[in-house]
């Protein structure tokens, strides 16, 4: 960066060394402003305020968990549980799972299953989480991210029908019940 | 850089619009710099956050009672980190007598909590505190399920049904 900021400089142009003896004469034309030292805070600080923000301010995720003394009744046939077994395999049982055992479903299908499902009792189907406590949080938040994609297509669909989304998903515990259903699958 | 110098003496480099760049990405970051919170530079451990697209709200600002789960990679202890944001209503409800922690602890920003007594009388002061108060949970990706399974337990025991989760949107 040698060399002063020659912004300003206007024709003839002024030497360096003589600086000082335009300065005497006291008939400046032009003048020369050397910018060198501001250009380098101007710098030192950009540099500082970039390295120190960080542009990726998180976002939040809102849940809500029904409370201790609510008991919702859910008829069977409308209900869609999602399981998580421990190594993180997902299912799914539609209504009563002695009709229909559990099912391996993958991550990218669940957003598709929840539509589809929704879609076809319109907007009377509940969908129950189940996830085992040994589960990495990582992939709760997955299943939870792509719920609630779904959730915003299931919403659009149903306003095409003129219909408002009432029911969401909802988490419930795992039982030791589901760990037994779930083994050898 | 010699074989110019032969050609020319003198030398003279227009910075102009360089320093008019310059400056602009300067405001720019300067207005757009967010500091590190009092709770942050307290904080020992860095949390790494699951990834989430769907909801893309921000954290609330005011009237927020975070409470982080983080590993301490050096201590390699995961545990649970209590803290509000409205410097009034933590001094209430981190002096109130119904909390069970050292005296010490009183005076801090973040608390750490181990059990979930503790952590139940916390969300029930706070909520009695300030009845506004938004719960988020800061967990890091790699803990197990269990820690937020007995955390939103807790919750729903007192009433905090409605919280966050705090995510970062994928790059």
């Amino acid at each position: 960066m040698g060399g002063g900021g020659g912004g300003l400089s206007v024709q003839p142009r002024v030497k360096r060394g003589s600086f000082a003896t335009v300065r005497k004469k006291k008939k400046r034309v032009g003048f020369v402003l050397d910018m060198t030292p501001l250009v380098d805070i101007a710098f030192l600080l950009l540099t500082f305020f970039m390295l120190s923000t960080t542009l990726t301010t998180p976002q939040v995720m809102e849940m809500s968990i029904p409370p201790e003394t609510e008991n919702v009744e859910v008829k069977q046939s409308e209900l869609l549980t999602i399981l998580v077994r421990d190594d993180g395999q997902i299912f799914k049982v539609l209504g009563d799972k002695k009709q229909n055992p559990p099912e391996k479903v993958a991550l990218k299908d669940l957003r598709a299953l929840s539509i589809n499902e929704n879609m076809r009792l319109e907007n009377r189907l509940i969908v129950a989480l189940r996830v085992s406590n040994q589960v990495p949080y990582e992939l709760v938040i997955k299943i939870l991210d792509e719920l609630n994609i779904a959730e915003t297509e299931i919403t659009q669909r149903l306003a095409a029908k003129g219909m408002k989304r009432e029911r969401k998903f909802a988490m419930t515990p795992f039982t030791e019940e589901d760990r037994e259903d779930l083994k050898g699958l | 850089m010699s074989k110019i110098k032969k050609k020319r003496v003198g030398f003279v480099l227009d910075m102009t619009p360089l320093v008019d760049i310059a400056f602009l990405l300067l405001t720019f970051f300067m207005f757009t710099a967010k500091f590190k919170s009092e709770t942050e530079s307290e904080q020992k451990f860095t949390i790494k956050r699951p990834m989430a697209s769907a909801d893309t709200s921000k954290v609330p600002e005011k009237d927020l009672a975070m409470i982080k789960i983080g590993i301490d990679t050096v201590a390699n202890d995961t545990a649970y980190y209590f803290s509000l944001s409205n410097e009034q209503d933590r001094k209430i409800v981190y002096n109130s007598d119904k909390i069970q922690i050292p005296e010490e602890a009183r005076q801090k920003i973040i608390l750490k909590v181990t059990d979930l007594k503790t952590m139940e009388a916390l969300i029930r002061q706070t909520r009695i505190v300030n009845i506004r108060m938004k719960f988020a949970i800061d967990a890091d990706k790699r803990i197990k399920y269990k820690w937020i399974e007995d955390l939103t337990e807790v919750m729903r025991k007192s009433n905090a049904t409605i919280f966050n989760f705090v995510t970062d949107r994928p790059s």
